[in-house]
């Protein structure tokens, strides 16, 4: 039972990583040479713009600080211990995490809502686009359950997924930093790992090809035609 | 020619001692290997077992054999969860006498490792005094300092920062009355582990060398030193009499979410106030309007 249980750890958290990894860099590769024109996230904006805001902002806010903040946890673990070695300081990480992470669930299940509840969008989802949805919201409860029942992950993340995320890196997976971790835990890094291999089949693309040049491009002139109240009744 | 001989011998020269080293590595692998279960004991053992010191969390290990056949020890060595949730009545006594804590499995345990550790303790047993006698470290009778059980909060909620870097222990416990929030949530409340693991002398050598599978990789190489453990071990008999700590808490912490939740969409909504709603509605409505004067 127990070297059943070793085995599939194994499996997980040091063969699953590279693979997904590999699915990601290759697939991505191949369906860029392919099908360049559907690198995109197909915006369904045009079709319905009301609850599109209160599912794409708060979601895309929330989820690109979660992110940001594994990834500084990842790369500068002992500067976030040091952040946290002072109790207020740790709570109002965590809490300000908590709440993005809020966000973004609240954004994932409006986004989710109205893909299933308005027929015109509907008909624009794809089956991948459900998978892509459903391992989001895995994601997304399993990540907030850690953080709520398991405190504080800002700190454990440091000393714990941060040597194993490294010890990938450095391609001599040390799977002993989460084998003994509980099983939400265990769901929250798979499943990101299940997030990545499936990333270069979804809609996720969209990812590589945001237009960041805007963030530093010149400033461009508009000029309207009249003011823009006329426009709407028949100017542009 | 004369060099050509030179360089015979020297060849040959290289291979003997090549040979004779190999021979010696070969004769010297056995005291290695004991030195090895050595080093495995006292790494993951003596934090809660002495070989003729008394007990500690678990109970003294002198003369084991004699008290439990091999083949039981070793069944128990390699996996004790197992035995004890067989229902066997011996590894319940053992789970009662250490007060409720199970002996957590040891890391690379292996048949050949739990072979090796009998060895070592049946010749440890044999000695006068064997090496494993003592606790790792030394705790003093005397009743703690205030100072000391002061810096021992310090310790604990990460004030002041471990010698070798190990993160605080707030990371993934609590003890009543730590933090306003509460400490961490990963590992247990230690408001009562002086009791659980009967008192200094067992927490002391715990907290040596931590051997659950979450602590242990994680204090493997930022072991806490013999003062911070003297003074954690006063911060936490300080709190033994305590109630542990509620889920309040956690409630709590999850409702400052929502609120802060529910402010970020207030904003949003305030941000964007100006937002394109669409074209078409307004241009519907403005139809309506029309039609109706």
């Amino acid at each position: 039972m127990d070297s059943w249980a070793h085995y599939l750890d194994q499996v997980l958290f040091a063969v699953l990583p590279y693979v997904a990894v590999f699915t990601l860099i290759l697939v991505t590769i191949q369906r860029y040479r392919a099908q360049r024109f559907s690198y995109s996230s197909l915006s369904s904006q045009f079709l319905e713009n009301r609850q599109h805001f209160w599912g794409l902002v708060p979601f895309h806010y929330g989820i690109l600080t979660i992110i940001a903040g594994h990834v500084v946890a990842f790369l500068i673990p002992r500067e976030i211990l040091a952040w946290n070695s002072h109790p207020l300081r740790l709570y109002i990480l965590e809490l300000s995490a908590l709440v993005f992470a809020l966000m973004t669930l609240i954004g994932l299940l409006a986004g989710m809502v109205r893909r299933w509840t308005n027929p015109k969008i509907r008909i624009v989802t794809s089956a991948s686009d459900w998978i892509i949805y459903l391992l989001l919201f895995v994601q997304i409860v399993s990540g907030i359950y850690v953080a709520v029942f398991y405190p504080w992950g800002s700190s454990w993340f440091s000393t714990s997924a941060a040597p194993y995320l490294w010890s990938l890196v450095k391609l001599n997976p040390d799977v002993s930093f989460v084998a003994s971790m509980p099983h939400m835990v265990k769901l929250h890094i798979i499943n990101a790992f299940l997030l990545i291999g499936f990333f270069p089949f979804t809609r996720l693309v969209h990812i590589l090809v945001i237009p960041n040049p805007y963030l530093w491009r010149k400033p461009q002139v508009v000029r309207w035609y009249g003011k823009p109240k006329e426009t709407a009744g028949g100017g542009a | 020619m004369t060099v050509e001989v030179t360089r015979k011998v020297s060849f040959g020269g290289r291979l003997l001692v090549r040979l004779a080293g190999f021979a010696c590595l070969t004769l010297d692998s056995m005291p290695l290997q004991a030195q090895e279960t050595a080093e495995y004991f006292k790494r993951n053992c003596a934090n809660c077992h002495t070989i003729g010191g008394g007990r500690l969390v678990g109970p003294d290990l002198k003369n084991v054999g004699q008290r439990k056949d091999k083949e039981w020890l070793t069944r128990f060595l390699l996996n004790p969860k197992a035995v004890m949730d067989s229902g066997d009545a011996y590894a319940g006594r053992l789970f009662q006498d250490s007060r409720g804590v199970l002996m957590p499995t040891a890391p690379d345990i292996s048949a050949e490792r739990a072979d090796n550790l009998l060895v070592l303790i049946e010749a440890e047993s044999k000695l006068e005094r064997s090496q494993f006698a003592g606790a790792l470290t030394a705790i003093p009778d005397r009743p703690f300092t205030e100072q000391e059980m002061e810096h021992g909060r310090l310790l604990f909620v990460g004030l002041k920062p471990l010698a070798n870097g190990g993160a605080a222990c707030l990371s993934c416990h609590s003890v009543q009355g730590a933090s306003i929030l509460g400490g961490g949530q990963l590992g247990p409340d230690l408001t009562a582990v002086w009791n659980k693991l009967q008192g200094r002398k067992g927490l002391a050598a715990w907290l040596s060398s931590p051997p659950t599978p979450t602590m242990q990789p994680v204090y493997k190489n930022h072991p806490l030193d013999s003062q911070e453990i003297l003074e954690l071990v006063a911060y936490l008999e300080s709190a033994k009499d305590e109630r542990e700590t509620s889920s309040v808490a956690r409630f709590n912490f999850f409702l400052l979410g929502l609120a802060g939740t529910a402010g970020g969409f207030v904003l949003f909504d305030f941000v964007w106030r100006r937002r394109f709603r669409a074209v078409r509605r307004d241009l519907v409505h403005a139809g309506e309007e029309s039609e109706d004067t």
